[in-house]
């Protein structure tokens, strides 16, 4: 082998060893589930395993609740990001400046970020239980309502509580990862803006944000992905119920994989939940002119 | 001289035979001196543990045999095993539910015990005998599992309530479903923050409910031919009085997604009257209640007949999975933990009734312990163990569609009708699937203790 062919060679030899772990960890799975998306496949049954062609489809489109699954997917997805993206943004441009205290104030605030969604799950199902909980008690005392409220068992408020407990969890996340972006914003441009004369809401719109453009562009399309995905807080706060009514896509396919051990149809959601997300990225990273974000 | 000599010689064969015989037992219960095993518990806690722990130290003085305990959280267990079945990987005894046995042994990832148990089928209760291991060959063909104590339903009612509202309670005298509601309606004071009853929502919600229903079949589900019975205008009826406890407002309306956890915890943190149960949690009563708090009803009998449908089960069956190495050793473990002493101290701890005839004279399970009334269901002449939904896989129905036709309904997505109809027709369906693969077996029937 000459020189040439062995430099040529050396790159990819290095890349080698991830690649195969990226192949073996994701590339098997993935193909793997496609594959089991076409396949009558029943852990129950393993010895039975044949090709269904689209059958596992035609069964998920013609599901009764799976137009309430994809309304309820987007509704957690879209609100969750949303609100945790404004509250991140405030809660990194308080944090912004240096206070007496602010070590103490942001070691608080971002705790939540660092509990497990198991923990989560249990503390919102306990406050927003209908007898017990806090939140009754003090809606109750603020005389907001007068009397107990179902927000477990209730269509509607069931979801609204997933919602509120993903809210509280990820706000510190977009708070981090904001908070370093306007670290990194160089002080000189506001004083250059000072000397120009521009107020406090022009230097946000026309520094601040096109500074931090591309850190929020990651951190809401990571954010759009995990809670898409996640299916933890449904399970634990409401198990879906009542009814579907706070079942998401990625819950439901986790409870039609081990409450009915039917991979096969599992697999034709997680093969549904592929494709929205990665038509999802290519377009709000194109939308989003990711590319270009940042430049000056 | 020749006399002498003889019994000199036969005194020699007798005690070398007699010392054969010594080594021969020792050598049998050291048969399987160095094998080791998997128990896998299915429902572990700090108690089970400790009692599996010290249970296996000394079965593995007595025979040499080492077992491992393995555990995995109930709501994971049928998860856990249907993987391990899968890949081959099953421990060599496990902890099962009656629930799981149309998979487990459809899949054949358990092995038959008929000739392991022998005779000794006399040893333990009629209840087991005619109840649990005939409901099993019925429905498998075969006796796959030994119940590690009877689990047998009961209501557990707050007595203090009961005795503040003047409502008089009397086990032997029993009540029927009628009286019962009464109850839970004269319990229910929202005021108080009081309900008359745990009502089951989420997971499980149709198990008890089938049991009313079936108050109306004659414990039946289906007719010889597979249609199924509760698909009736006396059965709707029932279905939408036992759905009204929680449509009236006799349970907290967050009730509808409450599992069995939070059955249990609302009953004991005293904001519901009645909660129908097994056996297994007058443990957790008499652990975190007063004796002056509560009390065991049997079930109520039928308004119809007058019959007791309960459902008697075993709680968490012991059985050796087809991928033991060693099922002789896996048997003798069993028979170890199912001894009368074992089996004795085991059910004290886990709140179950005996299974075996001679460890049945304890006090806890006589009159005036806190089990009688389960103990007394055993042996009234009028019990009825009603048929299972069937012998075909229905993990699927009973983790979603039962209960949710239920909540549509309590929901007023639905009306009764449909709901009841909706899972009745699924249920006929696969029965009559499974009959046209199975020509040759017979639709289970009620059993009754004179069968």
């Amino acid at each position: 082998m000459n020189l040439k062919t062995k430099k040529k060679i050396m790159p990819y030899l290095f890349v080698l060893p991830v690649l195969i772990l990226l192949l073996i960890m994701y590339g098997y799975p993935l193909v793997k589930s496609i594959i089991m998306s076409m396949q009558d496949y029943k852990l129950t049954s393993v010895g039975d395993v044949a090709f269904n062609h689209f059958e596992n489809f035609k069964k998920m489109f013609s599901d009764t609740d799976f137009l309430l699954l994809l309304k309820n997917s987007l509704i957690y997805v879209v609100i969750s990001v949303m609100v945790q993206f404004f509250l991140g943004l405030l809660l990194a441009l308080c944090l912004k400046d240096k206070f007496r205290g602010r070590g103490i104030y942001q070691s608080i605030v971002f705790l939540p970020w660092a509990f497990s969604s198991f923990v989560v799950g249990l503390m919102f199902r306990w406050s927003f239980n209908g007898e017990y909980g806090v939140v009754n008690d003090i809606l109750m005392k603020l005389g907001i309502i007068d009397e107990n409220v179902a927000w477990l068992g209730t269509p509607g408020l069931s979801l609204a509580v997933v919602i509120i407990a993903m809210i509280w969890m990820g706000i510190p996340f977009f708070g981090i990862m904001i908070l370093a972006a306007l670290q990194s914003v160089p002080e000189d441009i506001y004083e250059a803006a000072d000397i120009d004369g521009c107020g406090m809401f022009r230097k946000f719109f026309s520094l601040t944000l096109p500074y931090i453009k591309p850190t929020i562009i990651m951190t809401v399309l990571l954010r759009t992905i995990w809670i898409f995905n996640s299916f933890d807080l449904i399970v634990i706060i409401t198990g879906g119920g009542p009814v579907n009514y706070s079942q998401t896509l990625p819950s439901y396919m986790y409870s039609k994989a081990f409450s009915s051990y039917d991979f096969g149809l599992a697999s034709a959601f997680g093969v549904l939940l592929i494709v929205i997300l990665g038509i999802y990225a290519t377009l709000f990273l194109k939308l989003s002119n990711y590319e270009k974000a940042g430049d000056f | 001289m020749k006399k002498k000599v003889l019994s000199i010689v036969l005194a020699a064969v007798m005690t070398l035979g007699m010392a054969q015989i010594c080594v021969a037992e020792s050598n049998d219960s050291k048969e399987f001196e160095g094998v080791s095993l998997r128990f896998l518990d299915v429902s572990p806690s700090e108690s089970r543990q400790a009692y599996y722990e010290e249970a296996f130290a000394k079965f593995e003085e007595e025979t040499g045999i080492s077992v491992t305990y393995e555990s995995v959280p109930w709501d994971d267990a049928a998860n856990k095993i249907t993987v391990l079945g899968a890949s081959d990987q099953l421990p060599d005894v496990l902890t099962t539910h009656s629930g799981w046995l149309g998979q487990l042994t459809g899949s054949e990832w358990i092995i038959p015990l008929t000739d392991y148990l022998g005779d000794s089928t006399e040893e333990y209760t009629t209840a087991v005998n005619k109840l649990f291991w005939q409901s099993e060959k019925d429905r498998y063909g075969d006796i796959y599992t030994i119940p590690d104590g009877m689990m047998v339903k009961g209501i557990f009612v707050r007595k203090d309530w009961c005795e503040e509202l003047g409502i008089e309670l009397d086990p032997e005298k029993g009540w029927t479903y009628d009286e019962y509601f009464d109850v839970v309606k004269k319990l229910t004071d929202p005021e108080k923050k009081r309900y008359g009853v745990s009502y089951r929502g989420a997971r499980g919600a149709f198990d008890p409910l089938m049991t009313y229903l079936q108050n109306y079949t004659g414990g039946n589900t289906y007719d010889s031919e597979g249609n199924i019975l509760i698909k009736s205008d006396e059965c709707l009826e029932a279905f939408e009085k036992w759905t009204g406890l929680y449509l009236d407002g006799y349970a907290p309306e967050d009730s509808i997604n409450w599992g069995f956890t939070e059955m249990v915890d609302n009953f004991i943190g005293g904001l519901t009257g009645t909660l129908m149960n097994d056996s297994e949690v007058a443990a957790t009563c008499l652990a975190n209640m007063e004796d002056d708090q509560w009390m065991v009803m049997p079930v109520p009998k039928s308004d119809k007949d007058g019959k007791l449908y309960n459902l008697i089960n075993g709680s968490y069956s012991l059985s050796i999975s087809s991928d033991s190495e060693n099922p002789d050793a896996a048997w003798k473990l069993i028979e170890f933990l199912t001894r009368t002493d074992n089996s004795s101290e085991y059910c004290r701890m886990s709140g179950l009734i005996p299974i075996k005839k001679d460890a049945a004279e304890d006090e806890m399970y006589g009159e005036g312990g806190p089990y009688y009334t389960f103990t007394m269901q055993l042996n009234d002449p009028n019990l009825v163990v009603p048929a299972t939904m069937g012998p075909f896989d229905y993990t699927d129905m009973h983790q979603g569609m039962m209960h949710e036709e239920i909540q549509k309904y309590l929901l007023g997505d639905e009306d009764a009708k449909t709901a009841l109809y909706t899972i009745a027709d699924e249920l006929e369906s696969r029965m009559k699937t499974y009959l046209e693969e199975h020509p040759d077996v017979q639709v289970e029937t009620a059993l009754t203790m004179d069968d």
